[in-house]
């Protein structure tokens, strides 16, 4: 049990040293407007984290479809309520950073477009969840939803890009994908990601731990 | 590199949110964890 | 036990569906006056000929795109909340196999979605002046965006009907789905109305047409979910 108690302080303070690290560490991005691009190390492992939750929900959604497990259902729950959260702050770092960047909050870059479709994903999710009284219809229908929207994801984030470009050739690239990162940068992002991830995974055992509990506590209720 | 100071100030806010966030955390891990004991 | 086969059967409740609503044309009421106000306010307030050279490509092929997935919005979930509100969603489950119930209702959408382009298309072409060099493109981007559009609107329209069904969830939920297919569906008619060129509206179809095929997999898989009772 000790073990388990280190890793959150080792999160802590991890998370610490990427940030003083994305501001001292790490040099100014040239081709940026002086220290903007530091945003990067924030905004891009949140947009990670978006998708990663999205494909924990996936999985939590589909195992419910096939057991029945309340627990799944929480799963999944948790997953896009954390996925909606970091959607969100990826959309707003993200927005931040083309105002410095390119003068205007929007951009309709794909990768913007993405993101924010993501975000109406989860708040649809969760719009369709707040409709349903009834635990187990509520489980499945959005275990349904979900499954139907990860399929169609891929198309929005790969190949409408690829069309967008054909017709398109003088959007603005984004800047993430003309980066040849230097070193140092490309170790505060890694470290970056390293940390969202484990904060994520700390907030959905925690919640998922949470859920468990009430479970136990309905199921006594009910005996 | 000489670090100007409006990003000391942005740097410490950002630390200061996650000082926060880190808090919150923790204290919903203590409420989980007392209640997992309580059952 | 019956043995029919899985296409009769969804062709019969196909039947059944084109029988109802030629009889109420709820559905076809909606959506053709959606789509007769919409195409009348912005071809008298825009026309022909308000709009630069320039922008005419764009413009042309967003407007029309918009007018027609709004009107299909306003009845494309018809097709189940109307069973569940005259409580003949029971019955349904117990006359035929979910996946003909599927077909059957996918394919009436499917038609809906057709007479709809096929009666504002035209118009829209005549009133804005949008010439188009590319129809049989244009026909194939049409044809296979509506399959792509109706599987997704099917299978969420049976999705909120077992939810407290209002319209706006309906709309909430597909939009998102459904707008990669909208923009994808824009190009494709900005490159047929371009050119006659098969070639260039390959691209957006092959997306439109690997979208449709990936829905319609999973819909298998999750329609019969969502049906359970």
């Amino acid at each position: 049990m000790t073990d388990k108690r280190v890793w959150k302080w080792v999160l802590g303070a991890w998370l610490l040293l990427v940030i003083w690290a994305a501001f001292f560490y790490a040099p100014a991005a040239k081709g940026f407007k002086g220290e903007s691009a530091r945003i990067v190390f924030f905004h891009v492992p949140q947009a990670w984290v978006a998708v990663l939750a999205f494909c924990v929900n996936l999985i939590a959604s589909i195992r419910f479809m096939r057991g029945h497990d309340p627990l799944d259902d929480a799963r999944a729950a948790t997953a896009a309520r954390l996925g909606l959260v970091f959607s969100v702050l990826a959309t707003v770092t993200g927005s931040l950073f083309a105002r410095v960047m390119w003068g205007s909050f929007w951009n309709w870059d794909p990768r913007e477009v993405s993101i924010a479709i993501l975000l109406l994903i989860y708040a649809a999710y969760f719009a369709l969840r707040e409709a349903i009284p009834d635990e187990e219809r509520r489980a499945s229908l959005s275990a349904a939803y979900a499954v139907l929207a990860f399929v169609t994801m891929p198309f929005l984030v790969f190949v409408v890009p690829r069309i967008y470009w054909s017709l398109h050739p003088d959007t603005i690239i984004n800047a993430r994908g003309a980066l040849d990162m230097e070193s140092r940068m490309f170790q505060v992002l890694m470290g970056s990601l390293v940390g969202f991830t484990g904060l994520f995974f700390w907030l959905y055992t925690l919640d998922v731990r949470l859920a468990r509990v009430k479970l136990a506590r309905q199921r006594r209720e009910e005996v | 590199m000489p670090a100007s100071e409006s990003l000391v100030w942005v740097a410490a806010v950002t630390i200061v949110i996650w000082a926060g966030v880190f808090v919150y955390c923790l204290g919903l891990d203590r409420r989980v964890r007392s209640l997992e004991d309580g059952e | 036990m019956r043995r029919s086969h899985l296409a009769s059967e969804a062709l019969a409740v196909l039947a059944k569906e084109l029988r109802s609503e030629l009889r109420s044309r709820v559905a076809l009421n909606a959506v053709g006056l959606f789509a007769l106000t919409t195409l009348i306010a912005v071809a008298y307030q825009i026309g022909p000929y308000r709009i630069h050279e320039d922008d005419r490509p764009h413009l042309l092929a967003a407007l029309l795109w918009i007018i027609l997935f709004f009107a299909a919005l306003s009845g494309l979930a018809r097709v189940f909340v109307k069973e569940e509100d005259a409580h003949t969603a029971k019955t349904l489950r117990l006359a035929a196999r979910p996946l003909a119930v599927f077909g059957g209702k996918l394919l009436f959408n499917l038609l809906l979605l057709l007479a709809l382009e096929a009666c504002v298309v035209p118009l829209y072409l005549a009133l804005m002046g949008y010439a188009v060099t590319g129809v049989g493109s244009l026909v194939a981007v049409m044809l296979a965006g509506s399959v792509a559009l109706a599987t997704t609107s099917t299978l969420v329209a049976a999705i909120i009907s077992r939810a407290s069904g209002s319209g706006t969830l309906f709309a909430v939920l597909t939009v998102p789905l459904a707008l990669p297919l909208l923009v994808v569906l824009i190009q494709g008619t900005r490159a047929a109305a371009g050119s006659a060129a098969f070639s260039e509206v390959l691209p957006a179809l092959r997306a439109i047409v690997s979208l449709a095929g990936v829905q319609l997999v999973a819909s298998l898989y999750l329609f019969p979910v969502v049906w359970h009772d």
